[in-house]
């Protein structure tokens, strides 16, 4: 083992060609974490613009047309081309390695899914440059409204394809974690020996290819709509426009998970390696997991309270449900910090960030499985701000946790703990003040995607302080960018050696980055553990790293 | 532990501020919107002890458990059955109860009478209302910058008949606590009773394309006999 610390080891650095070529599930899962930076960068800067225009009653800096072609864009972008595919990315990194593979079980399939989530987000944001703009119907795009009467031009239908196309790769990458979770574990990696995060990936992995092809259908249908004649969403033509949103939502709740659960995963690695414990509760939270994917086909239709369509009774009992192994979840962490020795390093912030914030979106999310009180906040900014609170303080402050974390394993360097504070404070702050004010906001009756809001008493100041919180959160995320590009391109991070947090999965029983097939030599594999037990056994030698 | 105790009583000091911030649903103006206020405070209850011991036991663990560079015993506790069963059973008991509330605020807003005493046809368009008085020719429509406004009569039971002939638009006046979608090739119909005079405003709350945001009207809510005297007298003016 002892082999392996120190500098990285010397490796011809890779080229871009290397990149434009490869196979390897590492340099692939690279490609998607940088990608998906990028539309989160995107994504970020199309809210920072509506921010600015909602910074004060009245429009100011944009008319209508361009405000309705940012808020879809933010949300398509965000949930479709950084949330899903950051999930994604750091799975392509982990998952083989923390099953003890050489690779994924397709590695060609692998970088098919790759270029089509790339394709998919240029296609769907290229609308932009139409002359007619982007599509201006919302991220979930319900007809009539999406349909070639009320959305003309080429927007819509290059989002349509865009979308298709980032599903064909959801798709495509789904088979392949499952195959290699199922086919390529390590001799002594059972089951119930999976790491965490990999035992959420699997979950993911079924939801995607099960509702996918919904959406996929779904889109197919609307581009049919509006390209040949409505026939399947408009009632003029002997259909229901609600029929859209039963099948949208129900790929758009499991989606909901689908961005969740990786994060889960990532939290359920972080705690325990900073606590210095084992995680606790090890059946329990996969059984949790299982159960959460599970249910997470039964709730679609509390997206659809207000339509008057559903059985609003029985949809709340089924998202009710869902709180309890949410709940569990929560308390194993717990178990698992407490009585440990707990190291307040960057990845251990964002996840404590995360804990504080998921639960305050976890509440919320009660509020809105009750369809009386979804009445009034349905569509409101209470949503927005409930969203937030999942998709941002939650999977996207685990996402940077994941990174401090993993960073030093993809790179064999470290990130600046220093600027990792900073990066921490300043979006914990920011992210804060522009999301928690808006629950009130949307009580009170300001709806979502509002170019525009009326001048009452108090909401000018709340959207004001909103809008310039929101610049904490961008030059937080730019420290992030600095950080990065610092330690990693620029080389000036101290070398990380093989594990510099004692971590617990194979992947820190290998060098940092890992070499072409991931393991020179393998630990025993014992428990869910096996860079742990390998530690334990070694306990004579000094610690490495 | 000299330091843990002070600490832990600010957590629990921030997170009582943060749920007491964390929003109040608007005064109520009618019975329908006053159950779901009902039911809004005691799910609001019901977060903030939530709220307040999980992310107490969350801040208790950080700074009771935290790294002091001492030799402290790790321990090595990973599982407890009986810890376990108790929380999966607390949440679901929790759940159960609010699922109970739940459904009885929601027989009472939902509830449907057969022969309602005034019934209004609400209807959405691209950017604009129509509210039409059934059995009456009183038909108010909005014009660009000149939102309508619907007049109900106080203390009566209304039902209004949401319907739309082009997207989904949704109805939406947040002082009584109601939103309900106006969709295209349906009715959806909502019954409800307004409580207090005076003037609300409504919106429509699910976008509807360009100039969703300007897509508004008002609510005067007169006593009944002022009402059906405006009502018969032709709905000219506000009464």
């Amino acid at each position: 083992m002892t082999a392996m610390t120190g500098a990285p080891p010397v490796e011809e650095p890779a080229r871009i060609i290397d990149y434009l070529t490869t196979t390897d599930h590492k340099k692939i899962g690279v490609m998607y974490l940088v990608t998906a930076v990028g539309f989160l960068v995107v994504g970020g800067i199309l809210a920072l613009i509506m921010r600015a225009e909602l910074a004060f009653p009245e429009l100011q800096l944009l008319d209508e047309s361009t405000y309705n072609q940012l808020f879809t864009m933010h949300g398509t972008g965000m949930i479709f081309f950084a949330i899903v595919p950051l999930g994604i990315g750091f799975a392509n990194y982990l998952l083989p390695l923390q099953v003890g593979a050489p690779d994924v079980a397709f590695p060609r399939l692998n970088a098919l899914s790759y270029w089509l989530y790339l394709a998919g987000g240029l296609v769907a944001f290229s609308g932009f440059l139409t002359a007619s703009g982007a599509a201006a119907f919302g991220w979930y795009g319900y007809p009539p409204l999406s349909n070639e009467t009320y959305s003309p031009g080429a927007g819509p239908n290059l989002w349509i394809m865009g979308l298709i196309l980032s599903g064909a790769s959801g798709i495509l990458g789904s088979v392949n974690f499952i195959a290699t979770v199922f086919t390529m574990r390590a001799p002594g990696m059972t089951m119930f020996r999976v790491p965490i995060f990999t035992w959420n990936i699997l979950v993911v992995s079924l939801l995607i290819l099960l509702t996918f092809p919904v959406l996929t259908a779904a889109l197919a249908l609307l581009f049919i709509d509006r390209t040949v004649s409505n026939a399947f969403f408009t009632p003029e033509a002997g259909s229901n426009s609600i029929l859209w949103q039963h099948l949208f939502w129900f790929f758009g709740h499991p989606e909901v998970y689908i961005m969740a659960l990786p994060f889960f995963g990532v939290v359920s690695e972080v705690v325990p390696v900073f606590s210095g414990k084992r995680i606790f509760g090890y059946r329990a939270l996969v059984f949790a997991t299982v159960l959460i994917g599970a249910y997470s086909f039964s709730v679609w239709a509390h997206h659809m309270f207000t339509t008057g369509a559903v059985s609003n009774l029985f949809f709340a009992a089924t998202s009710f449900l869902i709180a309890i192994p949410t709940g569990v979840k929560f308390f194993t962490w717990i178990a698992t910090m407490w009585r440990g020795r707990i190291r307040l390093a960057t990845p251990m912030l964002f996840v404590i960030g995360f804990l504080f914030q998921f639960l305050v979106g976890g509440i919320s999310g009660v509020f809105l499985a009750s369809p009386p009180i979804d009445y009034q906040a349905h569509d409101s900014y209470y949503v927005v701000a409930h969203m937030h609170y999942v998709l941002f303080g939650g999977s996207a402050f685990a996402a940077f946790a994941a990174f401090y974390f993993w960073i030093p394993k993809i790179s064999g360097r470290m990130l600046s703990e220093g600027l990792g504070k900073a990066h921490f404070w300043l979006v914990l702050i920011g992210f804060n003040l522009t999301f928690f004010p808006m629950h009130q906001l949307g009580l009170d009756g300001m709806a979502r995607r509002v170019a525009d809001y009326p001048a009452n008493p108090g909401w000018g100041e709340t959207n004001l302080v909103i809008s310039l919180a929101s610049g904490l959160i961008a030059v937080g995320t730019a420290l992030f960018v600095w950080n990065v590009v610092r330690s990693v391109w620029m080389g000036c991070g101290a070398p990380a050696g093989h594990d510099p947090w004692g971590g617990h999965s194979l992947e820190w029983a290998t060098s940092s980055p890992p070499p072409h097939h991931n393991f020179v030599a393998m630990p025993p594999i014992r428990s869910e553990r096996p860079a742990w037990d390998a530690r334990q056994a070694a306990a004579a030698e000094p610690r490495d790293g | 532990m000299p330091r843990p105790p002070a600490r832990l009583r600010l957590a629990v000091i921030a997170g009582l501020a943060a749920v007491a911030l964390g929003g109040c649903a608007p005064q109520p103006v009618s019975v329908e919107g006053e159950a779901v206020k009902t039911l809004y405070d005691i799910f609001l209850a019901v977060a903030a002890a939530v709220f307040v011991v999980v992310a107490g036991l969350i801040g208790w663990s950080i700074v009771r458990y935290g790294d002091r560079g001492d030799d402290r015993q790790i321990s090595s506790t990973h599982e407890n059955l009986r810890l376990e069963l108790l929380w999966w059973a607390l949440p679901t008991v929790l759940v159960i109860v609010l699922f109970i509330l739940t459904a009885q605020v929601l027989g009472r807003v939902d509830e449907r009478t057969d022969d309602p005493g005034l019934t209004v046809t609400v209807t959405g368009f691209q950017w604009q209302w129509r509210f039409a008085y059934e059995g009456s020719d009183v038909v108010l429509t909005g014009l660009p910058g000149e939102p309508p406004t619907l007049v109900l009569p106080v203390g009566e039971r209304v039902a209004l008949d949401l319907e739309s002939p082009d997207v989904i638009h949704s109805f939406w006046v947040p002082q009584f606590l109601i939103k309900r979608d106006v969709v295209p090739g349906r009715t959806n119909r909502i019954e409800l009773t307004v409580e207090e005079p005076g003037t609300y405003s409504g919106l429509c709350g699910e976008f509807c394309g360009l100039l969703h945001h300007r897509m508004r009207f008002s609510i005067e809510a007169v006593p009944a006999d002022a009402f059906h005297a405006w009502l018969e007298g032709g709905g000219e003016g506000i009464p």
